[in-house]
């Protein structure tokens, strides 16, 4: 008896209140991010030139970390804490290998380097299942760790400035940074909807045991997830190396953070399964043109560190659907 | 074999004094009263915490908020508590406890993930520390208050560490002679079973995480006094040795597996590993290489498929 009424307190908590329809939080979503876009324009300073090339420019480093997360976060993997630390990886690989061996070479050691450092985070994770939170955690400790050891924490210089000319300034117009995130979003969006590797990593991210009980090889595509975002965070290093032409590990520092809420805003599911790299661009653009409206209005650094903790929290909270068992 | 799990957190921390002993080469750096100090001062600094978290674990939830909510609870409790240090305790516990049943709330009345909820709660915890502060260091006034802290009472204790271990101890006194224990674990070991059987789980719940919140602010609150500063920097620097005290300790991430004493030799194990690695003289980064392996490791063993991949690999022919 007992039993059967908690059977149908569950089913009745089950249907309840918070279970928005579908279409009513796509409006709601529509409408969050044109209440964005008029603030924006309504204020001062916004559309010029100067703050939208750098509202363009600074959006593209962290929207390349958030492509990457993007992979992760549709795994079932929630986020990683340690992408940004990949990236400053990659910056500094990058700059050695560029005054060593020029550039080709020093672009392939840099997306070598982040596919590497988060490869070997996915294998841990999907071959045995460990808490991908504190494997991440763990890695992140262990690469500033270790960076410290090899470089003392020294930055490094770019030799020839001229070098890097190619990944910096503007092409048609816009940044460079910006035309490079675009083009990632592009690759990474291609991934998803045209790969068997996508079509599993969807799979894999609405239910692993399910994934594993059909027999997709669920090891190889969450290393495949880790591999991704470990070589689109390699892009950010790569990037930022050639816009400051030097390289240390301070480079992408909490880019983490702004890059989960980023993804989060965009409309992709926390609990993975659900979502595309097209919304994470959108969260992306409309992440950097919060902070930037933050700045404009006098709000310094740390308005921004707590706007994008609030931003997290509500998107977690409302767009949240009931949890899996 | 639950026996050896249950005594597994103090082999590992022989291993690590043994390891610790060795490395030394009996120069008599690590078997001194300053290191057993220096130790405890680890314990009480992240102790807290670690108890919070474990808390949260035990019933299968996983607070990982505690890192902001450690740095917040030091903030506020600077800032308010510079005329009379009780007021910024106060403020302070009633910070991580409203954050903790919010928290709570949330997890249960929408059904979310709790991981996904506290991440949530980490960003904005850590971004109220940063307004709160305007971003700088601060200092707290009461510097006699700070050197009282730290003050040895019976060669290896501090008031810090004092208030600490109490809070352990009435944590193993109400494991042992109340139903909260048990309720926890049946809670993280079958949650529609407890159900059944009349745990009231969401209370429960929501109750864990307040009391994982408030022991957290309570552990910022005492380390800054003790440092007599705060600031909001340093998000995973304290969660990186909770995560792995708690683990070592025998807390399982499963949930339903765990005891506050384990835990307690846990904490020991990691405040002594990097006490015992300061007194050698290494630098810095050794500490967080060290750290960083162990909670890989710990991550490793604590994984739900190790056992399966380890048989593959022995049954595996040649």
């Amino acid at each position: 008896m007992r039993e059967e009424v908690i059977v149908l307190q569950e089913a009745k908590k089950r249907k309840a209140p918070h279970g928005l329809p579908f279409s009513r939080l796509a409006v709601m979503r529509v409408a969050l991010l044109a209440a964005i876009a008029v603030f924006a324009v309504l204020t001062p300073g916004f559309l010029t030139v100067p703050s939208l090339t750098t509202l363009l420019t600074t959006t593209s480093f962290v929207g390349c970390i958030a492509i990457a997360m993007t992979f992760i976060t549709l795994s079932g993997n929630i986020m990683s804490f340690a992408l940004g630390a990949t990236a400053a990886v990659s910056a500094v690989v990058f700059v050695h290998v560029l005054n060593m061996a020029g550039y080709f070479p020093a672009i392939v050691a840099a997306l070598a380097a982040g596919a590497l450092v988060s490869g070997a985070q996915g294998v841990l994770i999907g071959g045995l299942r460990a808490n991908p939170i504190i494997v991440s955690i763990a890695a992140n400790v262990l690469i500033y760790g270790c960076a410290q050891w090899l470089t003392r924490n020294e930055t490094a210089h770019v030799l020839n400035p001229a070098d890097t000319l190619l990944l910096k300034g503007k092409l048609f117009g816009l940044p460079v940074e910006f035309i490079v995130f675009l083009a990632a979003t592009i690759v990474a969006q291609l991934l998803l909807s045209l790969t068997i590797f996508g079509r599993n990593l969807f799979y894999i991210g609405s239910g692993f045991r399910a994934a594993e009980a059909i027999g997709l090889p669920t090891v190889r595509t969450t290393v495949g997830a880790y591999v991704w975002a470990g070589l689109f965070s390699a892009i950010t290093g790569i990037t930022l190396a050639s816009r400051f032409t030097q390289a240390n590990m301070e480079f992408a520092l909490h880019y983490d953070y702004d890059a989960i809420a980023a993804v989060l805003v965009g409309g992709t599911a926390i609990q993975g399964g659900s979502g595309s790299m097209l919304r994470t661009f959108v969260g992306v653009i409309a992440i950097g043109v919060i902070q930037v409206l933050l700045l404009l209005h006098g709000l310094r650094e740390e308005w921004r560190i707590l706007a994008t903790g609030l931003i997290v929290l509500a998107v977690i909270v409302l767009y949240s659907s009931r949890r899996r068992n | 074999m639950a026996r050896y799990l249950r005594s597994r957190p103090i082999l590992v921390f022989l291993a690590v004094l043994i390891s610790l002993v060795l490395v030394d080469r009996a120069e008599g750096n690590i078997l001194t009263t300053a290191t057993v100090f220096s130790s405890l001062q680890y314990f009480s600094t992240f102790g807290l915490v670690a108890l919070g978290l474990a808390l949260t674990m035990l019933i299968g939830e996983f607070d990982i908020s505690v890192g902001g909510l450690f740095g917040l609870g030091g903030c506020v409790a600077v800032l308010t508590g510079n005329t009379d240090p009780w007021v910024g305790i106060a403020v302070a516990l009633s910070t991580g406890l409203l954050f903790g049943v919010a928290q709570g709330l949330i997890i249960t009345g929408f059904r979310l993930d709790s991981v996904a909820v506290t991440l949530g709660g980490l960003l904005t915890a850590n971004g109220l520390a940063y307004v709160l502060t305007l971003n700088k260091t601060i200092t707290f006034d009461n510097i006699d208050l700070a050197l009282a802290l730290n003050e040895p009472i019976g060669v290896v204790l501090s008031p810090r560490s004092i208030v600490v271990i109490a809070f352990f101890l009435v944590a193993i006194l109400i494991f042992g002679t109340t139903r909260i224990g048990r309720d926890l674990i049946a809670t993280g070991s079958d949650r529609k079973a407890a159900m059944i059987s009349g745990v009231r789980v969401d209370r429960l719940l929501v109750a864990s995480f307040a009391v994982s919140g408030a022991l957290s602010a309570l552990g910022g609150a005492l380390l800054s006094y003790g440092l007599a500063s705060a600031s909001p920097t340093g998000l995973t620097d304290v969660l990186v040795p909770a995560i792995a005290a708690a683990i070592l300790g025998g807390v399982s991430l499963s949930g339903g597996v765990g005891s506050p004493f384990g835990l307690m030799v846990g904490i020991l194990t990691i405040s002594v590993l990097r006490s015992g690695l300061n007194a050698l003289g290494v630098p810095p980064f050794v500490n967080d290489v060290v750290s960083g392996t162990i909670l890989l490791a710990v991550a490793i063993v604590d994984a739900p498929y190790l056992s399966r991949r380890l048989r593959r690999l022995a049954l595996r022919p040649g």
